[in-house]
């Protein structure tokens, strides 16, 4: 009777002790397929990339965000927030200052060295690699999954879903015209088909113009546009203001355009399709719009 | 010994060599037209002097919109740098001087990266600021290397390096705080790139260059004495500081000029003075010419395999001229050695 009383109460404590540890530390696979220990969910964050701190606002951790990088310009507040250099020089020494609990990185942003230092200094490093929209989505459910609130970040990216199935949906019977996107106007450097770019174009209901190069970011010639001739030109740009109307201009001397003749020469929001972070969807949204001036997106499908 | 190689000069000779290599000219030249991610078949080319009212709107469009002005620009730049090479070799008496060394590209360039900050137009406000940015480094370099009233040689050499190497500092400095599309437009800038060559801005710069190579060309007889020595061109009448000063500005200007629309091309200056030197000599009566041919030439051809190698992308065409001339250029320099060490 004692025994069995004893061995009851050793079960009982074994599994206390097992659950709070569960409860409080946790093993995750980053991306790289990384083994990242977290002894509970982290209080203070630093992010790597303008994207990530995106990400960590959008899953409503903004508080708890203790570091980001240069260029992190959304949400507004992040403009407050302590910088730890630019994402592909980061600066090791304020990083540890800041004395986080959990550092998030991307894969092509971040230098491999730089997340080594940080790993030695005894900080946990998580890292995402989305290479398109739904790695962007999954990136954003794997933060939520790090930081402890998962349920929210799957019901965020569930709206997410939502939003990209609906532009899908209303693309899917129209023709799909080819489209430049243009990422540097002199000399122009367009999108190749391994990127993101090419996703949202393709999600958006057009043909990226770039297929056949294995370039991501391929510099191309005048000439190379108009013998393929695309039916809309996306011009991304960080320049503001007078910039658009006077490289519009410079795209209403080729005439023989397609997108000429129709008047389909656009600007685009490059923050909006050139970061990994939910305003991606936005972006996708904008494109979408531009692409297919003819359907109806006001009205209720 | 050193006047015999210059005596046998007539001006026949020298028309020959320069209608030779503008037939070799035209006909590179032809044939870059032809070439491109369009396929346009030569006849349509040919027609185009025939019967260009035959011809359809986009094809005349790539011809004379696009290839025609790259291809100028192409021979232009060539054509400047060559014969900056060969004129900062002669007046430095030292085999590896072009514009580069001396500092004129690298100040071209800080003034093209500071006119692509402050967000000016490419076609004409950061050619403009790099080439005040060429001229500035040009009398920095020479008021520096000034020493008791005269330019002297090793000291402009040593300064160019210097300032090279300061320029070379705040584009470094320029690059790593910027992450935005700026990037694009400045690394290929420092890399070269002539697709944006418009007609507008070759009437500007093509007077200019002529006009100043003329001026250069005039000089070809000093040039040979000073390569013999400052002091034996002074004994024989020459007037050492003020054709020094007078080709060192007309130089810097053209090859600003150059520079300013292609950005940095490196090896065109060294290679081609060099190779002409190894064909015809030293005499600056047929190098000069033949160098500035021949740099048009060979600049046209570079530029022709940067636009169609990896097509439909494209090359920055100083990538091209390092790559084939490097090679090249120890091959010949193994084979033959250079002449202006056997001098």
């Amino acid at each position: 009777m004692i025994l069995k009383k004893l061995y009851i109460t050793l079960l009982v404590t074994v599994i206390c002790l097992f659950s709070t540890i569960i409860a409080n530390a946790a093993v995750y696979i980053d991306s790289l397929g990384r083994k990242v220990e977290l002894p509970g969910p982290p209080k203070r964050i630093i992010s790597l990339a303008p994207s990530i701190t995106e990400i960590v606002y959008f899953i409503g951790l903004g508080d708890r965000l203790v570091g980001v990088t240069m260029f992190s310009c959304y949400p507004e507040e992040a403009k407050e927030k302590p910088r730890v250099g630019s994402y592909s020089e980061i600066n090791i020494e304020s990083v540890i200052m800041l004395d986080p609990d959990l550092v998030i990185g991307t894969a092509d942003g971040n230098k491999r060295s730089d997340v080594e230092m940080i790993e030695e200094a005894g900080i946990p490093v998580y890292i995402i690699n989305p290479k398109n929209i739904d790695g962007v989505l999954h990136s954003i459910e794997k933060i939520g999954e790090v930081c402890g609130v998962t349920i929210k970040a799957k019901a965020l990216v569930s709206d997410l879903r939502q939003r990209i199935r609906s532009i899908q949906k209303r693309v899917k019977s129209a023709e799909r015209p080819i489209v430049l996107l243009v990422i540097n106007m002199k000399p122009i450097i367009s999108v190749g088909p391994d990127t993101m770019h090419n996703d949202l174009i393709r999600i958006s209901g057009g043909r990226n113009m770039m297929t056949s190069t294995r370039v991501s970011y391929p510099k191309i010639s005048m000439e190379e546009i108009i013998k393929i001739g695309p039916d809309v030109i996306l011009l991304s740009s960080m320049e503001r203001g007078g910039h658009f109307e006077k490289a519009k201009r410079d795209w209403l001397r080729w005439p023989t355009l397609p997108a000429v003749q129709k008047g389909n020469v656009y600007l685009i929001d490059s923050d909006l399709i050139d970061r990994a972070s939910p305003r991606i969807i936005r972006g996708l949204e904008e494109m979408a719009k531009l692409i297919h001036p003819e359907i109806k997106w006001n009205e209720s499908e | 010994m050193s006047r015999n190689k210059y005596y046998r000069i007539t001006p026949l000779r020298v028309i020959n060599l320069a209608v030779a290599l503008s037939a070799v000219l035209v006909v590179v030249g032809f044939v870059s037209l032809c070439m491109g991610p369009a396929n346009i078949h030569v006849k349509q080319v040919l027609m185009l002097f025939s019967d260009s009212g035959s011809i359809d709107q986009t094809t005349w469009m790539i011809l004379f919109k696009i290839r025609l002005p790259r291809i100028l620009l192409a021979g232009m730049v060539g054509f400047s740098l060559s014969i900056g090479g060969v004129v900062f070799q002669a007046l430095l008496r030292n085999p590896l001087a072009e514009p580069f060394i001396l500092g004129v590209s690298s100040g071209s360039a800080v003034g093209a990266i500071a006119g692509i900050f402050l967000g000016l137009s490419i076609d004409l406000g950061v050619p403009f600021l790099s080439f005040m940015g060429a001229l500035f480094t040009i009398f920095l370099v020479m008021g520096i290397g000034r020493r008791q009233g005269g330019l002297e040689s090793s000291t402009l050499l040593l300064t160019g390096v210097i300032v090279n190497a300061f320029f070379t500092a705040i584009i470094m400095f320029f690059i790593s705080t910027t992450s935005d599309t700026r990037l694009h437009s400045i690394l290929f800038w420092l890399y070269g790139d002539l697709s944006q060559s418009r007609y507008s801005q070759l009437s500007i710069s093509f007077p200019i260059i002529i006009v100043v190579s003329a001026i250069v060309y005039v000089f070809s007889r000093h040039l040979n004495l000073l390569v013999g020595g400052e002091d034996s061109a002074l004994q024989m009448g020459v007037d050492v500081e003020l054709v020094k000063w007078l080709l060192f500005l007309g130089i810097s200007l053209i090859t600003g000029i150059a520079i300013s629309f292609s950005g940095i091309i490196g090896f065109v200056g060294l290679i081609v003075p060099h190779l002409m030197r190894m064909f015809i000599g030293p005499d600056h009566r047929l190098l000069i010419p033949a160098s500035a041919l021949g740099g048009a030439s060979f600049m046209i051809a570079a530029d022709t395999l940067a636009r169609t190698i990896i097509s439909p992308s494209e090359l920055p065409v100083g990538v091209v001229t390092a790559f084939l001339g490097a090679p090249f250029f120890i091959y010949l320099l193994k084979q033959r050695g250079s002449r202006w060490v056997q001098n």
